[in-house]
């Protein structure tokens, strides 16, 4: 988004003179709203943030939690939304490489990556285009820099067949006393390593900062390229300088390339700077402007005591990494770039990198509605059809035909594996018991009904998938992905999600430790794609060997339903796929019925009464089942009359319903009482609904039976039906 | 004590965690991680060229670090009898310095695959498999573009009397492979490659239904080394 004449006016008076064309760029890529949150962050000021744990909170390029006595995580999470509608390939393997390297500025290792795509819908060759080439691109990024991708979330609409949205999020780990991040001093020297800095991705965050045009080629120039043997080495010798304490800081060339980096660190540290542009490596002749605004991809910033400059630069040299000592922080406050000895920018670094926080008007829209509509009369549907229509669905089959492509095992410390669990399981170390659990999810048709509601649905949804691991979940960082927040009925969508992911989030008592925001992910006819807010928790794992799977490991279990279902099919998977209808209330969110039921469920892995665990979310009990039963090749009986519930009038309302904090849990017949105790303890509603079978068959009653498959067919139709749409 | 050296290329990316699994279990060997310009040949016990993507898999995958100079001490040691494991990117890189014979093409599915599979050893000798009777099954996860092993019949005719060979089971040939053909080693065995994983076919990271297929094998070359190969 070019600045507006307001902005223009205002750089005029913080300058007290005509700004030079250098200065202007700075100051666009440096207030845009990718780069500066203008218009997020009042708003952003909601989420709790703070807890024992929170090492580094919001700020920096990336946060850090305590997951064990001096061991951090360090997670976080972005969009590469817009790039990805443009050049799909690309555009998700930059937005790997730019997540990473956000990592990288604590000193943290990257242990896993998760992906989460909200995709058109595959029956449309352009949709079909984007998501192949999302799928390559992270696959070839990921895979080529050594960290693992483990997990994520996929979802496929006709709303996000011409924007999709692109969420990466990378997970380090780093001992406590090794995080980076001491105050840079006047005196450090700036030193840019990583590709030469070419023509692309020129002020790119500018670009993803307003609506997609109409013809989408005329973007290309802003869309930068990935390298990821680059990426490779700067993993390897940043490493390697944060083992032998050389650099007092780093920094990510990301968004706005060379002037954020410059500008946010000196603003934060009351600092100065003095750069000589024609010093850095270029792949190209560029023009000044042009060196400041680039976002050539691989490139990282490393502040550096002189002293320590000849160590490094051996570093550097030994990985065949290029790299410029373009200039040094000053006491002054004052950013000021020379090129070829002409001063081209002098401005106070306060000023550029923080820009006027703007008020925007929200305003529900009437669509909003669809989330109030009742839904009264359903035509009667065969429940087993229906079953089969749900696991059919792509936001529920099997996504083998993505993670496959993904290298999930490389680092040797994933335990649950893609497709196993409802959140993978990574150990710390070889050898080492403890663990994190990762995942993320969104659901952007339950945002769009109602998008504060939505919301809170996505934090509890991630909760429950932690717990059903058996790790207890420490911490969150979120993406929201928005319309234009010009238009006050799309920033209304904004809002009402900020405000439901701060509400379930302080309920649930986890910190919201960082986060993006992404606007203007509108269609080339000004349609807001589905607003979607995705979340990221880590859990911790006290003893990765006794984490729970999904698949039901034997037959003459009992079938543990845990928590109550309520009639709420609004917003269902089933609905849009057996009804065709996207309208009704959401699932409501219950905060105090999560943490109830999950102290149940963590107690039960705990003590190894848990043969296996599933959430109860998209699909509802009918697809959690299913999931069990075609995972583990064990057959099940579920009497529906005896799951709790109340107020449900009609069977596919038990078995389709997406009420929240609800987990099947499959136990030995011998441990149902110690259950029973546990739950009556802990006040859980719970009941033996069901059993596993000795046979290959998936069954549900409610006084005869009302739905009989063979395993066979829920295993094609599960395992098959991603694929087959991709073919 | 014996010194394994594992060889990191620019790119490399299993370097670490052979390193860890020695340690993990146990193994009484030293491991060492080597970057290919400080490698000397003469030095170590034992090499272990690892998996990942050597400059990037540009040209070929393995093709450049096949033609690097740290390879021909590799080459030399291995006419001294050094024992040399190449896993994934290693075996590409092995095959590619002609080293061991055959070729690796990309996957028939044209995609990169990350998936469990199992494997059958045949014709156990050297170093790597001692403790491997003949007709073991060990599994191992796989996590490869370009795995699809090829080799003409002469050749192959060759290698299935003479060589040790890992194959799919059958079914569980994940890349089109000809002869379901995962694994091949020099005649003697002292070089081995294989595009499976060992290192992370050990203890907890094994799925349930599969067997920890890579402990055989590490522990194999400890205990040769250590008897003094």
């Amino acid at each position: 988004m070019p600045l507006t004449p307001e902005e223009v006016e205002e750089i005029r008076k913080v300058l007290g003179r005509e700004p030079t064309p250098e200065e202007l760029a700075m100051f666009e890529a440096q207030w845009s709203e990718h780069c500066s949150y203008k218009s997020s962050r009042l708003l952003l000021k909601l989420l709790p943030t703070g807890g024992s744990r929170v090492l580094v909170g919001p700020g920096r390029d990336a946060p850090a939690v305590e997951v064990f006595p001096g061991l951090a995580v360090v997670f976080k999470i972005e969009s590469h939304n817009h790039p990805s509608a443009v050049d799909p390939y690309n555009g998700a393997a930059t937005g790997i490489g730019g997540i990473v390297r956000d990592i990288l500025t604590l000193g943290a290792k990257p242990v896993a990556l998760l992906d989460l795509l909200y995709l058109g819908e595959l029956s449309d060759p352009h949709a079909s285009w984007i998501a192949r080439g999302v799928v390559k691109g992270i696959s070839d990024y990921g895979n080529r820099i050594g960290v693992p991708t483990i997990a994520g979330d996929t979802w496929f609409d006709s709303f996000f067949n011409r924007q999709p949205l692109v969420n990466v999020a990378c997970v380090g780990l780093a001992r406590v006393e090794d995080l980076v991040g001491e105050s840079p001093r006047p005196g450090d020297l700036i030193v840019i390593v990583g590709n030469p800095t070419g023509r692309d991705g020129l002020l790119g965050s500018s670009f993803a900062s307003k609506p997609l045009g109409e013809d989408v080629d005329t973007d290309i120039g802003a869309v930068q390229v990935a390298d990821p043997l680059t990426e490779k080495l700067l993993i390897d010798s940043l490493a390697e300088l944060v083992r032998r304490k050389l650099v007092r800081y780093i920094k990510d060339l990301g968004g706005g390339g060379l002037t954020t980096a410059v500008s946010e660190v000196a603003a934060e540290f009351n600092l100065g700077a003095e750069l000589d542009l024609e010093r850095l490596h270029l792949r190209s002749v560029l023009s000044p402007l042009e060196i400041l605004v680039s976002e050539s991809q691989e490139r990282m910033m490393v502040v550096v005591e002189p002293e320590k400059l000849p160590e490094v630069v051996k570093v550097f040299e030994k990985y065949d990494l290029q790299y410029s000592v373009i200039g040094i922080f000053k006491g002054s406050g004052r950013i000021v770039a020379r090129y070829r000895g002409r001063i081209v920018v002098d401005i106070p670094s306060k000023e550029l990198a923080k820009p006027r926080a703007i008020r925007r008007v929200s305003k529900p829209p009437a669509e909003a509605l669809r989330g109030l509509t009742p839904i009264l009369e359903l035509p009667e549907v065969s429940i087993a059809e229906s079953v089969l229509k749900v696991l059919s669905s792509p936001n529920i089959s099997s996504r083998r035909w993505i993670y496959e492509q993904y290298d999930h095992e490389v680092g040797a410390r994933t335990v649950v594996k893609p497709g196993h669990a409802d959140a993978a399981v990574l150990r710390l170390d070889a050898g080492d018991r403890r663990g994190i659990a990762v995942k993320g999810d969104a659901n952007p048709r339950y945002t769009y009904l109602d998008p504060f509601n939505g919301a809170a649905n996505s934090v509890a949804e991630c909760f429950r998938n932690l717990v059903a691991v058996g790790a207890t979940p420490v911490a969150i960082v979120d993406e929201l992905n928005a319309g234009n927040p010009e238009k006050p009925e799309q920033f209304w969508y904004f809002e009402m999600m900020l405000k439901g992911l701060a509400w379930m989030a302080g309920e649930l008592g986890l910190p919201v430790v960082g986060g993006k925001v992404s606007f203007y992910n509108e269609d080339h006819l000004g349609r807001q794609v589905k607003p979607t807010t995705t979340i990221v928790e880590v859990g911790v794992v006290e003893d990765v060997s006794r984490v729970a799977t999904m698949d039901f490991k034997e037959g003459g279990s009992a079938v543990v339903i845990v928590g109550t279902t309520f009639p709420e099919i609004g917003g269902s998977e089933y609905l849009y796929r057996v009804h065709g209808l996207e309208v009704g209330e959401i699932p409501r969110p219950r905060p105090s019925s999560e943490l109830r039921n999950s102290s149940l469920v963590l107690e039960l892995i705990r003590k190894g009464l848990a043969l296996s665990v599933h959430d109860v979310g998209l699909g509802g009990l009918g697809a959690a089942l299913a999931e069990m039963a075609v995972l583990g090749g064990v057959g099940v009986e579920v009497d529906l009359e005896k799951v709790p519930c109340r107020g449900c009038l009609r069977v596919d309302e038990l078995v389709f319903s997406e009420t929240q904090a609800r987990y099947v849990v499959e136990v030995k017949a011998s441990s149902v009482d110690e259950v029973l105790r546990l739950a009556r303890q802990l006040g859980v509603e719970v009941a033996v609904a069901g059993r596993t079978l000795g046979s290959g068959v998936y069954r549900l009653k409610f006084g005869g039976t009302v739905a009989e498959l063979p395993l066979d067919a829920l295993r094609t139709t599960y395992l098959e039906s991603l694929e087959s749409s991709f073919r | 004590m014996v010194r394994v050296a594992v060889i990191k290329f620019p790119g490399t990316n299993c370097d670490e965690d052979i390193v860890r699994v020695f340690r993990e279990l146990d193994l009484g060997v030293g491991v060492e991680n080597i970057w290919y310009k400080d490698f000397r040949g003469a030095s170590w016990d034992a090499v272990i060229i690892p998996g990942g993507f050597s400059y990037g898999d540009w040209l070929r995958a393995g093709a450049i670090a096949a033609r690097t100079k740290v390879m021909e001490e590799v080459r030399e040691g291995v006419a001294r009898g050094l024992p040399v494991l190449g896993i994934c990117n290693g075996f590409q890189i092995l095959v590619e310095a002609e080293l061991l014979p055959g070729a690796l093409l990309p996957n028939e599915s044209g995609r990169f695959t990350c998936r469990w599979i199992r494997t059958v050893v045949e014709r156990p000798r050297g170093p790597w498999l001692t403790l491997v009777p003949e007709g073991s099954k060990l599994d191992m996860p796989v996590a490869h573009a370009e795995g699809r092993y090829y080799v003409d019949e002469v050749t192959y005719s060759c290698i299935s009397s003479r060589c040790p060979l890992l194959r799919y089971e059958r079914g569980w040939n994940p890349n089109g492979s000809a002869y379901d053909i995962a694994g091949v080693g020099s005649e003697d065995g002292s070089v081995l490659g294989l595009m499976p994983h060992p290192e992370r076919a050990v203890g907890v990271l094994t799925p349930r239904g599969f067997n920890p297929g890579g402990e055989a094998i590490l522990r194999s070359i400890a205990i040769s080394l250590r008897r003094g190969w």
